[in-house]
Order: structure tokens, then C-alpha cells, then sequence
């Protein structure tokens, strides 16, 4: 379970990255559609067709972000009962929360836009706490290393 | 020992959160086959709660037709298929047609026609219907799959009959998997003539449609030029076929906005250099003037199409859209509505938001009507003769056209500010976020009638609810054999 809570941890600060890119591809991809005569409208917006290929990355960012990344946050936290990672279901609280809270900044952006540099922020710190809730979870070495490491420092 | 309890605990949590989280996910699964008449809850806006019937006794929808021996005026039939076409730009693309075109062929009728339209499907597997957007055809007629017939499936047909009692623009489109179908082209025009004709002004159709993110005015891209003579006016009738809206200006000459939605302004006042909001769903006929000394005019279709109207055919400079607006709500001069809305019969609200949750299994952000998400929405019940206020409050994060099927609804007020200008009539009206809309209609068309978003993805997001006349029912399921799908 301990591994499972890793991976989780690890998957979600990962996604923090693809969501990145995906934004990033999909925003280039656009500046190259309008260079080239493209017009962006609600018509574009509301249709049902890709106007140029690379917003794919806007739909996944989308995928991602309003259904994947949650199940993951929701998955660590149910992990974290079992897995016996010191703070292990506080970590999980806190990235689950930041999660909720970057989903809810990310459908309320288009109302708010000085909320899409929040919902930037803030992705950042769904990495970092992701991160971190991995961390924890390291997989200890062998006994051993830790009673030599802590023999070590012990003053004679 | 430590171990068995510590487990217990960490299961209890666990099931803690997934419990309701699975409570809500199984509740929200939708049956295979519903009525529309058993979904949500009835709301009757203060109305007296007569009883809705449940086919005992009551009006079946299937008799709300036009009269059965009145031979037809106007006789077309409009062949369905599923296929790879050629736009009238050239441009090939994948979607539906009918008789072979997209946009399908224009029905022209004169104001009390008998209109009777045969549709056939040759190969759309989904199955087909046609909506008569705009047009208050009687309840039979409406072609919503699941609610006024079942959809026409492949190698079938079925025929629509009304009359067609008002002049004005009008579209019509599939109302089977409607947010796919009318997205790739089952769709077209339908115009209504005055009697006797005008004939004064120059008429132009602009039916404006994206296919494949492509815009385009009758199935052409980029400007659509119309011969024109110096000095004549011109009727520009604009369909916003498309699930946003769209802005019309016009360059090189003022207009008039002589209807709306198929109804006529009153005394359309002659503006310049303002832009007017076209609804997803909405029309809007722009008479235009052409300048005395024979310079061109264009009229900018949503920013990448157009219609130039040239004596010359000569085409003037783009002009950028004016930041002023034609606001319908002072535009014009007041008339008599022909009824009382301030002494209504039954008051609705139609609170659109939204929340997280689940639709049929899926998580996601879904549209709430009411505090409601689909199908847990209100139905709302009227008598025949009431007079029905209905309030909108959009405060959803996204711009809502709302369109209820049937009726033409007058606009009240927008954001406590009363209209003062011409009677503003709808059919499509566009509901920006964060505004109020009171709108009244008169409940003068016994049926059952969906009132929904006309971004049809969000309809088929559950964002519509329906209007039930008291002691009217349909016999026909969503779902079921036929797979009923409106939306």
C-alpha cells in the first residue's frame, strides 16, 4: 500500500506536468492557426470540431484535469488509510484539497480571468505537495542502514 | 492485536469516502426508457395543480394536428442521409444531408399555407427527426424524438403538416442526436412570405452555418456577394444556426432591424455603425439601404463571413465590428402584446447554474435548472389561456440561448431594467452569464414542449427542462425501441 501511495503521489505531481505541456502545446498551436488566417470566435469555441490539431492539448487538459487528476487525489487519499506513511492522510487531504480547489479555479476562469493566474499558481503547488506526500513515502532501506547511519552520528 | 483494529478503521475511512461518492454515482443513472411526463417534479407556478394526465382521459399529443382534410399548399419532401458531401464552397465534408445538399433546401411558404413536408431516412442509423425552430406549429408537429414522435428511423419516413400562420425567418433541424446532427448540417431554411408579398425589397437569404469550424453563409465560405441596385432596399435574413452567438454589423450602409426571431419590429428606427447579437437559434431580418451612388455594402456575418450586397460586384473593405450595439430591449416603439403580463396566471423560475456531480454514471460539472440536475428538473405545467411569467437568472459561468419550443415569448426586462421599445419577441433568447431575463408568454399551444439550451451540447448535458399543458400526454418514451435521443 505504502507503493501504491507513492505511485499515486508521483502520478499526480506528473499530471501537474502533462497538464502543463498539454496547455502550452494547445496555446502554441493556436498562435500558429491565427498566424496562418485562423479566426477564433464563439462560433469556433462552441462548434464541435477541431479547428487546428494541436488543441487536442486544451481537451486533454480538460480530461485531465476535471476527471483524472481527482480520481488520483481521491485514490491517494483512500490509500493513505492503509498505507501507514507518517501524515500520509494529511498529505493526501492537503493535495486532494488543492486539487478541488484547482478544478473549481479552472471552471471559473472564463468568469474571473485574473483566476487563470491563480489557477497557475496553484498547480505548482499540487506538484509540490504531491511531491512531498511521495516523499514520505519512500520505501525505507533495510533496517540496518538507518541503525548504521544513526550509530554514526551518535557521539562517543 | 494492534493490527485488526487499525485495519477496521482504515476500511471504515475508506468506505466513508466512497460510500456517498457511489450513492450519488448509482443514483444518477438514467433508466433505459422514460417519459418526459415522469421526470423531475411538477411545478405549477402558483397555477391551480390540475391533474396531469397520464393518458386516462386526457389529450393524447397525437391529436394535436393541423385539420387532416385541408389539402397542402406547400408540399416538399426532404431525403435524410448520413454521408461524405461537397459544400457549395467545394470544401468536402462528413455529416447529414438532405436531398443531397447541406444546408438542405430552403421551404418558402406565403403566410397561411398549408405546409406539408415528407421526411424519408435513407441512411442515418441513429434515426431522424426535423424541429420546426421558430415556427408554433401545432403539438404533433414539433419532430422532438422521445417527447412529440418517435425518430424516423433508416427506411422510414413520416410527415410533417401546419400551417404556417406567420411571415418571417424560420430554420428547421433534427431533433433526434441533435447536438451531432444539426452540427453536421441536418439542417435549413424555412421562409414564411407576408400576404400580399411586399415585394419592395430584395431578399436574401444568410444562413450561416460552421462546418468543421469552417463558417460558411448557405454552405460558401468567405464573402457572399449578391448583385444589388443603387437606392433599393434589401432584406438580409440572418440564421444563427450554430450553438454561440453571433454578431451582425453592417459596413457602407445604415439598416433596420425589421424582425426578430421571425416576428416584425415596430417602427424599427435606421441605425449605423452598431452591432447586433444574434442568438444560437435566433434570426434577425436586416433591411438595408444601398447607398444612391452605387458603392457596395457588406453585412458581417460573426467577423469571417459575410454577405456583400454589390451593384457592381465590387466588394468594399472589412470594417472592424462597431463596439455600439442595436440593444432589443429600447429598440423600436411599443405595441400592444395582447395580453396582460403583469396579471399573470402562473409565475416560473428558470435558475440556470451549475455543480459537481454525476449524469448517468459520468462525474463532471453539470448544468442545474432550478437546484435540479437532470432529470431531477421542474416540469412546468400551464392551462390553455394562462398567462405565464417566466424569470431566467443564468448565473452558470457560461452564456445560455434559451429556447422553448412552441411559443414566442416577449421580453420583460432585462436585469430589473423594463423593455421600452418594441414589443421583443422570441424564440431563442441569448442569456449572457450573470444576467436576468423576466420574459411572459401566452399559453395558447397545448402540448409538451422542451425548453432548453440551444447550444446543443449543453442541452445534451441535461440542460432542458419542459412546459406540459394540463391534461395533455404524450405516448412517446426516450430511449425505448426506436432509441429515442433528442438531444
Amino acid at each position: 500500500m505504502r507503493t501504491t501511495y507513492r505511485v499515486l503521489a508521483y502520478l499526480i505531481a506528473l499530471e501537474v506536468v502533462v497538464q502543463a505541456a498539454a496547455l502550452a502545446l494547445a496555446f502554441a498551436g493556436l498562435v500558429h492557426w491565427v498566424d496562418g488566417g485562423g479566426v477564433l470566435d464563439s462560433g469556433v469555441i462552441e462548434g464541435d470540431s477541431d479547428p487546428f490539431p494541436e488543441i487536442v492539448g486544451l481537451i486533454m487538459h480538460g480530461i485531465n484535469g476535471g476527471i483524472v487528476v481527482p480520481v488520483l487525489a481521491l485514490l491517494l487519499l483512500i490509500s493513505s488509510f492503509f498505507a501507514r506513511v507518517p501524515r500520509g492522510t494529511v498529505w493526501a487531504l492537503v493535495v486532494l484539497g488543492l486539487v478541488v480547489l484547482q478544478v473549481m479555479l479552472g471552471y471559473s476562469l472564463a468568469d474571473v480571468p485574473g483566476l487563470g493566474a491563480v489557477h497557475g499558481a496553484n498547480a505548482l503547488l499540487v506538484f509540490t505537495a504531491a511531491f512531498l506526500a511521495a516523499r514520505r513515502a519512500r520505501v525505507r532501506r533495510p533496517a540496518a542502514d538507518d541503525v548504521a547511519a544513526a550509530t554514526a552520528d551518535t557521539p562517543v | 492485536m494492534r493490527r485488526r483494529p487499525r485495519v477496521l478503521l482504515s476500511t471504515g475511512a475508506a468506505l466513508a469516502v466512497l460510500g456517498p461518492l457511489g450513492w450519488f454515482w448509482q443514483d444518477s443513472h438514467l433508466p433505459g426508457t422514460w417519459s418526459v411526463m415522469d421526470m423531475g417534479y411538477t411545478d405549477t407556478g402558483g397555477g391551480a395543480p390540475e391533474a396531469h394526465a397520464h393518458g386516462d382521459g386526457g389529450v393524447d399529443l397525437r391529436t394535436l394536428t393541423a385539420d387532416p382534410d385541408r389539402p397542402a399548399d406547400v408540399s416538399v419532401t426532404l431525403i435524410a442521409r448520413q454521408e461524405r458531401f461537397r459544400l457549395a464552397s467545394g470544401r468536402t465534408v462528413d455529416g447529414f444531408t438532405l436531398d443531397g445538399t447541406s444546408p438542405g433546401p430552403t421551404i418558402r411558404a406565403t403566410v397561411g399555407d398549408l405546409v406539408e413536408v415528407r421526411l424519408v431516412n435513407i441512411s442515418v442509423p441513429d434515426g431522424v427527426t426535423i424541429h420546426w425552430h421558430g415556427v408554433d406549429v401545432p403539438g404533433a408537429e414539433d419532430g422532438v424524438a422521445g417527447v412529440t414522435q418517435d425518430a424516423v428511423a433508416q427506411g422510414a419516413e413520416h410527415v410533417y403538416r401546419f400551417v404556417a400562420d406567420r411571415p418571417g425567418t424560420y430554420w428547421y433541424h433534427s431533433h433526434q442526436h441533435s447536438a451531432e446532427q444539426v452540427a453536421g448540417g441536418l439542417l435549413g431554411a424555412l421562409v414564411v412570405d407576408p400576404s400580399p408579398s411586399p415585394g419592395s425589397a430584395a431578399d436574401v437569404l444568410a444562413l450561416v452555418h460552421h462546418y468543421g469550424g469552417v463558417a460558411t453563409v448557405d454552405g460558401r465560405e468567405g464573402d457572399v456577394v449578391v448583385p444589388a441596385t443603387p437606392g433599393t432596399r434589401v432584406r438580409v435574413r440572418v440564421v444563427d444556426t450554430d450553438n454561440g452567438p453571433m454578431w451582425v454589423w453592417v459596413g457602407g450602409s445604415p439598416f433596420e432591424v425589421a424582425a426578430v426571431d421571425g416576428t416584425d419590429v415596430h417602427e424599427p428606427s435606421r441605425v449605423r455603425d452598431r452591432a447586433l447579437l444574434v442568438a444560437a437559434g435566433g434570426r434577425a431580418d436586416l433591411l438595408v439601404t444601398m447607398p444612391e451612388d452605387g458603392s457596395p455594402v457588406r453585412v458581417h456575418l460573426g467577423g469571417r463571413t459575410g454577405v456583400v450586397l454589390s451593384p457592381s460586384g465590387r466588394a468594399p473593405a472589412p470594417v472592424p465590428r462597431p463596439s455600439a450595439t442595436v440593444d432589443l430591449l429600447s429598440y423600436g416603439t411599443p405595441a400592444p402584446l395582447g395580453f396582460d403580463p403583469d396579471a399573470p396566471d402562473r409565475r416560473f423560475d428558470y435558475d440556470i447554474d451549475r455543480r459537481p456531480g454525476f449524469l448517468d454514471g459520468r462525474p463532471g460539472l453539470w448544468w442545474t435548472v432550478d437546484g435540479h440536475a437532470y432529470p431531477d428538473g421542474p416540469m412546468f405545467l400551464v392551462s390553455e389561456g394562462d398567462v405565464v411569467r417566466m424569470r431566467i437568472v443564468n448565473t452558470s459561468g457560461e452564456r445560455h440561448p434559451m429556447h422553448l419550443h412552441g411559443h414566442h415569448a416577449v421580453v420583460l426586462s432585462r436585469d430589473g431594467v423594463p423593455a421600452t421599445g418594441s414589443p421583443w419577441w422570441v424564440d431563442s433568447l441569448d442569456v449572457a452569464d450573470g444576467e436576468t431575463y423576466e420574459i411572459a408568454f401566452l399559453a395558447d399551444n397545448p402540448g409538451v414542449w422542451v425548453d432548453h439550451c440551444h447550444n446543443l451540447p449543453h442541452a445534451e448535458q441535461g440542460l432542458i427542462v419542459h412546459l406540459a399543458y394540463a391534461g395533455v400526454s404524450t405516448p412517446f418514451l426516450i430511449g425505448g425501441p426506436t432509441r429515442n435521443v433528442p438531444e
